[in-house]
């Protein structure tokens, strides 16, 4: 059987408009079913024949779960349909939670922007290359990890949490999202759970072939936010090779409460170290109490890179990473 | 005089078209009946076909042929390359291709064919090849021997034991050319630096891949595709398809972009031709951005080394090269190229030149703007810079002392320039930038960032001659230039017309531009490379117009009476000198030639042009006032153009990343035709240098031998957010004195120029520290900042 | 059903992967058939019959019938085994926990213990207990009319009954196939016993070790299923006692083993076990095959 890519094969297209529907369509067709966000991801797998669903469930019409509002205990809600473009550019988002809105401000471009959605940009799959080759690796079903060998090209790979897969997580709103201490709502014919984000995302020691908790038949509906610090200072930066259409090499994602110069309380989360958005709870302990400087971060970069166990090519983030934690701590604002 | 002709900006034609989304591409044409092709491409970097089973597919509905490469005019042989194989040499060369109703069918029914193949041992990286016992590329032989031969070429263990990792093995070379004494060059020299020096190979990427749509008419070919040259691709076609040039029609009015990759078709191009004519259908063959990738061509890189001596005054006494180059499969002549640009910047006074091209099994090489210039430009400039650091030299400076004058000379054969205005474009960048005052950041930190500031030179070929011009003043009034060269939106297209429209003073609403389809009576052109048509069809046209205005003057004389001297031209009519209204206007002199017949209008042609030119005219004999002319200027020696570019670069230290803050750009290219298309040019140029140097890449798992970088986003050609906003350019704009217009090629010069004036920046930043190679990415800077291991070995390619 | 899942390498060629995972409830649904089976057609009590007085003789009470090194191995080989089992299956089957590590460490366990038992039964034990010769063949063809309700008298095995001997070389097969090519897959697992080497058997070789790892895996289901089912079916559970206090009573030899066989001497003697009546009854009150 040859190899074809780049020419989408036939599908079954539903376009359900409500929640009910969608998740009932979603179950009928288990596995066999794909869920159709803005389609930046799916529409690569399809295109390359890697992914072959028989049915795909387009949620654009589903308007149940567009747009943002505001949630319980002052937070915020924000529809998993809802744009990067309108997450970047709402006036409530920037206003509270600017660190989400930089994160998916610097997502690829514009047009990407436009069209790819907040629940399909944190439920996007690994950009690792050998599996989007369709390589039948661990990912794929398969019973090998190709980037982990000793002549793999791995830059882009883990320094942390591999298990088997090497691969990172892609997502630029995610480490936000961790850092922000973000819910995710979940449907399904079951009902409604609720996970926070730090939970949301597994890895490939619990299942190698998924990156978030979605399973067939899993709507992931909104992304409620907490209550928002008051004055908290926050940073996010992302690592890249170039200034548009790429995913990051690295990014990081910070959340302080400042007192008194002191940090009161710290989310720091990094992505792409790992499969998963790394929350770094031994630094967040290390450093409270403390003045967010230079000091404070040079400590916290290097307590961040402990254990972190490098590829053949991908030493560099190891400094990255102690690097940014720093900057994410002395630079802050 | 009319204005807007030389030296102004104008619209081109085709502007409002591609701008609109009116304009037509290769695969936006459609024929009755007509059927797509899917192409089936290779799994493995080196195998051999045993055997094919297509019984599933052929029982498709909707499967109507199957194409496979024996039935080719064209055959892939050694270092031949055919459209189709079965002895596949790199990873993704096509196998066969499969025509059906629709693309889906098409796509699905090669799915469905079952190839077995014998796997073949292949190489990617030309140091293994070179490896006593190593892998060939090709059964029996890892080099061209030439005219078509294979040769093989294996340097003993010691070689590779004695060079260690990091440097270069420099075993028995298989090219190598001396100028002088190289081991007196270096006893001269006061200062010596040395280097391994790497230059990666990028595939071209342009933005619209090779489609083509073929159909068979009472006997004829037309080919709908997208190349770079238009009249220079029938002859192409032709011999793809079996056939006589003259039963090619090729229709090619925009092309998305070339880079050197199409440059006279493509030989994919056979594949909608024959299937075509097998099948008796209309094919179209839409090739994707992964096809692209694969069969779209790629820059040769190099593995190497360089030595250099200069006297404490800053001239370079000696330059000592070593390359190895990447040739691909099928070969690549960047390498000669690559030594003799080296002379067109230094001047070297002893050189010595080695190198060996090596066939790899990765997607073949062609030219990329600049062939092996970009490449020798970006990996030297950084030594130079190095050098001149150790004499306390400044660096623009040594770059003045070694830069060639109009009595410079290039190559081995130490030719001579038609003009070298290097040291004016060097001090005119100098200005522009202020190197003066951005000399004094260098170094200079800001938090966590660092400045540098670097430079670059760089020459390439700019022009060629002996080309042919035809117009034709039609009843309509207009002056019609016949355009043979292709449209890949550089405007050459319109601005090499001007100069026709110049001599016979007409403005330029007046001249309409015949192009992109040689049913439509095309004259004998250069190809569309080598920076040759801005120089080559100024000429030509300015030949053509010379000859129009004398036929005009002949014409006038003769239905007015007088003798044709007393004849001017201008704004559209020929007149008496002195009195405007006694003569007629171009609508009247069309009428009338055609009335008269003979040389006026076509019936007889000058005996020097090409045979293409003379077919041309005798299709339009009868339809206007028409002139045909050969550029018989005075050629005057090797047409070279100079960019120097200047970068101001903030490295960070924490990550790597480097952000370019200034550029600026200056070029002797002769006239300057049209200033803000030469500027775009140029920039782009440079954009394109840049970015091969700061982030493109071209990856291959070694296992495997398949690439990774097979879309936009993971091969990373530069954004526009990579560069700064507005890029400064300026032109010496000395006529070149050897061509009646003045004007010297621009479109390769400038990538080499961005691409060092980029690295020897970030050099400069990280205080002097050479690293003479790309790509030069954040990974690795950072590395070499924090002093941790170095990501990839120094010599190591497709990184 | 599909017996592989097969996929296509990087080049192209379509290798074997791994073994389909719908064996697994091919093998759970062959267990819980035999059991359900072998449950309501062999009778209970298969025995020998009479005991022969005369044969008690010289006979200790309690006859060591595994050393404690044995019954130590054999525990701690069903712990890893069950472990083994449970972070191979679970994860397959939907109940995800981080399995590998766990799985590998246990797979080291098993192999130290193997290691043990084959040091042990060449040590110290005599290895032709587990023969399998002819007259196990003709033992097992009787055992087998008797468990069809034929009327034939079951002869009394040797050392270890037919079945259990079948059980145990079929347990062996499994778990060496597993264990060698476990050790295999750990040069593809990132661990700090062995560096990995991903590349060092051609991929459709390596299909073939997971193949074959996981046949092993899967029928080890069947045997546990089958082997934990004879385990508690109550006239075998004198033998399971036996796997934990080491012995059992001479009537139960007497009834079931031929001494000929399986010649006990005085060596071979539990000894006396405090707070139990001396040449009393049975003993096995917990697990009693009467209770
Ligand atoms: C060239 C390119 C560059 C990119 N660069 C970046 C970048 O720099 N940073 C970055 O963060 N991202 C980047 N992306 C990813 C992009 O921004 C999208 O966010 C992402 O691809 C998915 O969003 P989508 O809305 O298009 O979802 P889709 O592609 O439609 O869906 C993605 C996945 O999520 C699932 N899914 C989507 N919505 C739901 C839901 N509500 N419930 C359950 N499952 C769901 C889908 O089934 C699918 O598996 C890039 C993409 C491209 C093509
Ligand atoms: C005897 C009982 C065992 C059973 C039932 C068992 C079963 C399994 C199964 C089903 C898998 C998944 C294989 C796949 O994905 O194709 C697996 C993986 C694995 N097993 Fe075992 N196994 C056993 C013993 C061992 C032993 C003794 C070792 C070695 C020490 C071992 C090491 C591994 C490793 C390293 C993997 C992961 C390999 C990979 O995913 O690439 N196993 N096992
Ligand atoms: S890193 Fe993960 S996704 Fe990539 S090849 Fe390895 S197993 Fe597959």
């Amino acid at each position: 059987m040859a190899v074809m890519r780049d020419m989408i094969p036939p599908f079954e297209l539903y376009q359900p408009t409500e929640v009910e529907d969608a998740v009932r369509l979603m179950r009928q067709h288990g596995d066999r079913g794909w869920v159709l966000a803005g389609g930046l991801d799916t529409f690569d797998w399809f295109k390359d024949r890697i992914k072959r669903p028989e049915a795909v469930i387009d949620l654009a019409a589903v308007d149940a779960i567009r747009g943002i509002s505001a949630g319980e205990d002052g937070g915020l809600r924000i529809g998993a349909m809802t744009s990067l473009t309108d997450v970047a550019e709402s006036a409530d988002v920037m206003d509270r939670y600017p660190l989400l809105a930089e994160a998916a401000g610097l997502v690829a471009t514009p047009q990407i922007r436009n069209q790819g959605t907040l629940g399909g940009n944190i439920a996007q799959d690994t950009r690792c290359w050998y599996y989007r080759s369709g390589w039948p690796c661990y990912r794929a079903g398969g019973n090998v990890c190709y980037a982990a060998t000793s002549r793999a090209m791995n830059r882009e790979h883990c320094i942390m949490g591999a298990s088997r897969c090497v691969a990172v997580n892609p997502s630029d709103t995610a480490p936000a999202l961790v850092a922000l201490d973000a819910e995710m709502v979940v449907a399904s014919t079951s009902g409604e759970r609720t996970y926070p984000a730090a939970d949301f995302f597994i890895g490939p020691d619990i299942d190698i072939e998924r990156m978030t908790v979605l399973k067939p038949g899993d709507l992931l509906t909104r992304i409620d936010l907490p209550a928002a610090w008051p004055n908290a200072r926050w940073y996010f930066e992302k690592i890249r090779d170039r200034k548009s259409w790429d995913f990051s090499l690295m990014s990081v994602a910070s959340s302080m409460r400042v007192e008194a110069g002191m940090i009161q309380d710290v989310r720091i989360v990094v992505n792409s170290v790992a499969p998963y958005p790394v929350r770094l709870g031994a630094v967040e302990s290390a450093i409270r109490g403390r003045a967010p400087s230079e000091e404070t971060g040079q400590m916290a970069g290097e307590i961040a890179v402990e254990g972190a166990r490098t590829l053949r090519h991908n030493d560099y983030k190891v400094a990255l990473m102690r690097n940014l934690v720093k900057r994410s701590i002395r630079d802050a604002a | 005089m009319a204005e807007n002709v030389i030296g102004t900006d104008i619209s081109p034609p085709d502007l409002r078209a591609k701008i609109t989304g009116r304009a037509r591409y290769a695969e936006d044409f459609r024929a009755e009946g007509m059927v797509f092709a899917k192409l089936l491409l290779s799994p493995m970097p080196h195998a051999r076909v045993r055997s094919v089973d297509t019984s599933a597919a052929e029982a498709m509905e909707g499967v109507l042929g199957i194409l496979r490469a024996d039935e080719l005019p064209v055959q892939s042989e050694g270092l031949r390359e055919g459209a189709l194989t079965d002895e596949p040499k790199y990873e993704g060369e096509p196998i066969l291709a499969v025509a059906a109703v629709d693309e889906t069918t098409a796509a699905a029914a090669v799915e469905a064919i079952r190839v077995d193949f014998e796997q073949l041992p292949f190489v990617l990286d030309p140091l293994e090849s070179l490896r006593e016992g190593g892998p060939d590329a090709h059964v029996g032989g890892n080099i061209s021997a030439g005219r078509g031969e294979l040769g093989s070429v294996k340097w003993p263990a010691s070689v590779f034991e004695e060079a260690g990792a990091d440097r270069l093995p420099m075993g028995e070379p298989a090219t190598e050319w001396t100028l002088g004494d190289i081991d007196a060059g270096f006893d001269e020299a006061d200062v010596v630096v040395e280097e391994t020096i790497v230059h990666q190979s990028v595939t071209h990427h342009p933005m619209e891949p090779r489609s083509c749509m073929a159909y068979w008419q009472n006997g004829k070919l037309f080919l709908h595709g997208s190349t770079q040259s238009t009249e220079r691709t029938r002859g192409g076609v032709a011999r793809m398809a079996g056939v006589e040039s003259e039963d090619v029609v090729f229709i090619g009015e925009y092309c998305g972009g070339g880079f050197g990759s199409k440059i006279s078709g493509a030989p994919i191009m056979a594949v909608p031709a024959v299937l075509s004519r097998k099948i008796g259908r209309p094919v179209m063959l839409r090739i994707t951005r992964y096809e692209e990738n694969y069969i779209g061509r790629a820059r040769a890189g190099f593995q190497g080394w360089a030595k250099m001596g200069f006297r404490a005054d800053g001239r370079m006494t000696a330059l000592d090269l070593y390359l190895v180059q990447d040739s691909g499969p099928f070969g690549a002549s960047d390498l000669f190229t690559a030594g003799t640009v080296a002379t067109a910047s230094y001047q070297p006074e002893n050189m010595r030149f080695r190198g060996a091209a090596i066939l790899t099994n990765t997607p073949p090489r062609s030219a990329q703007r600049a062939p092996g210039g970009a490449q020798i430009v970006a990996m030297l400039e950084p030594l130079v810079d190095k050098a001149a650091r150790e004499l306390d030299v400044d660096r623009l400076e040594i770059r003045k002392i070694n830069a060639p004058g109009h009595d410079g000379w290039l190559g081995p054969q130490q030719g001579q320039f038609t003009s070298a205005y290097v040291r004016e474009a060097l001090d005119l960048g100098g200005e522009l930038f202020n190197w003066e005052e951005k000399r004094q950041l260098s170094g200079q930190r800001n938090g966590t960032k660092v400045t540098g500031v670097g430079m670059g030179l760089s020459p390439f070929t700019a022009g060629s001659a002996g080309r042919d011009g035809l117009l034709v003043i039609r009843p309509d009034g207009k002056l019609h230039v016949h355009q043979g060269i292709g449209n890949l939106g550089t405007h050459s297209i319109a601005d090499t017309a001007r100069p026709a429209a110049d001599v016979l003073d007409l403005s330029w609403d007046q001249v309409e531009i015949v192009w992109g389809d040689t049913s439509k009576h095309l004259p004998f052109s250069t190809v569309q490379a080598g920076s040759q048509t801005t120089h080559a069809h100024t000429r030509a046209n300015h030949a053509a117009g010379t000859a129009m205005l004398g036929l005009l003057q002949e014409l006038a004389a003769r239905e007015l009476g007088g003798s044709p001297a007393d004849y001017r031209v201008a704004d559209g009519r020929v007149f008496r000198a002195g009195n405007r209204a006694a003569g007629m206007d171009f609508a009247e002199a069309a009428r009338r030639a055609i009335a008269i017949g003979g040389k006026f209008s076509g019936g007889v042609v000058p005996e020097d042009l090409n045979d293409a030119t003379k077919a041309a005219v005798a299709g339009l004999a009868g339809e206007g006032l028409i002139a045909a002319a050969r550029d018989n200027y005075s050629r005057g020696g090797s047409v070279y153009t100079w960019v120097a570019t200047f970068a101001q670069v903030e490295l960070d230290v924490e990550t790597g990343e480097v952000e370019i803050i200034d550029l600026a750009s200056t070029t002797d290219c002769g006239t300057v035709m049209h200033p803000r298309s030469l500027a775009a040019q140029t920039n782009g140029g440079v954009f394109q240098g840049i970015g091969m140097a700061k982030g493109q890449r071209w990856v291959f798992d070694p296992k495997w031998g398949i690439p990774f970088t097979k879309r936009f986003y993971t091969a990373r050609p530069p954004g526009i957010l990579d560069v700064p906003l507005s890029p400064r350019f300026a032109a010496v704009n000395e006529p070149d004195p050897h061509t009646p217009v003045g004007a010297k090629g621009i479109g390769e010069p400038p990538v080499g120029a961005g691409e060092a004036a980029y690295v020897c920046a970030v050099a400069d930043a990280m205080g002097g520290l050479c690293l003479c190679r790309t790509p030069l990415t954040a990974d690795m800077i950072l590395a070499e900042l924090e002093g941790r291991p170095r990501p990839y070995g120094l010599l190591e390619t497709h990184v | 059903m599909e017996f592989l899942r097969r996929a296509l390498n990087p080049w192209g060629e379509n290798v074997p992967i791994g073994v389909s995972w719908d064996l697994i409830w091919a093998a759970v649904i062959i267990g819980a058939v035999f059991v359900v089976a072998h449950a309501l057609l062999v009778p209970k009590k298969v025995g020998a019959g009479e005991i022969d007085e005369s044969e008690a003789k010289g006979l200790p009470d309690r006859i060591q019938r595994h050393k404690p090194g044995a019954r130590g191995f054999h525990w701690t080989m069903s712990v890893t085994m069950f472990v083994l089992l449970i972070t191979a299956f679970f994860p397959v089957i939907g109940i995800q926990f981080p399995w590998v590590t766990i799985h590998w460490i246990a797979g080291v366990l098993l192999i130290l213990t193997v290691l043990y038992h084959i040091y042990h039964v060449f040590a110290k034990q005599d290895i032709r207990n587990m023969w399998i010769g002819r007259r196990d063949m003709k033992e097992g063809a009787l055992g087998l009319q008797a468990a069809m309700r034929r009327p034939v008298h079951r002869p009394r095995a040797a050392k270890y009954p037919v079945d259990q001997k079948m059980f145990h070389h079929a347990a062996t097969i499994l778990t060496l196939g597993a264990v060698v090519t476990g050790v295999l897959m750990m040069y593809r697992v990132d661990n700090f016993l062995l560096p990995q080497n991903t590349y060092m058997f051609s991929d459709a070789t390596w299909g073939w070790v997971y193949v074959i790892h996981g046949v092993c895996g899967i029928g080890l289901i069947f045997l546990v299923i089958a082997h934990v089912y004879f385990a508690i079916r109550p006239e075998k559970r004198w033998m399971t006692w036996s796997m934990i206090n080491g012995w059992i009573t001479r009537e139960r030899y007497l009834e079931n083993h031929d001494p000929e066989r399986w010649a006990v001497t005085e060596a071979d003697g539990a000894g006396e076990m405090e707070g139990t009546a001396a040449g009393g009854g049975t003993g096995q009150p917990a697990l009693s095959d009467k209770a």
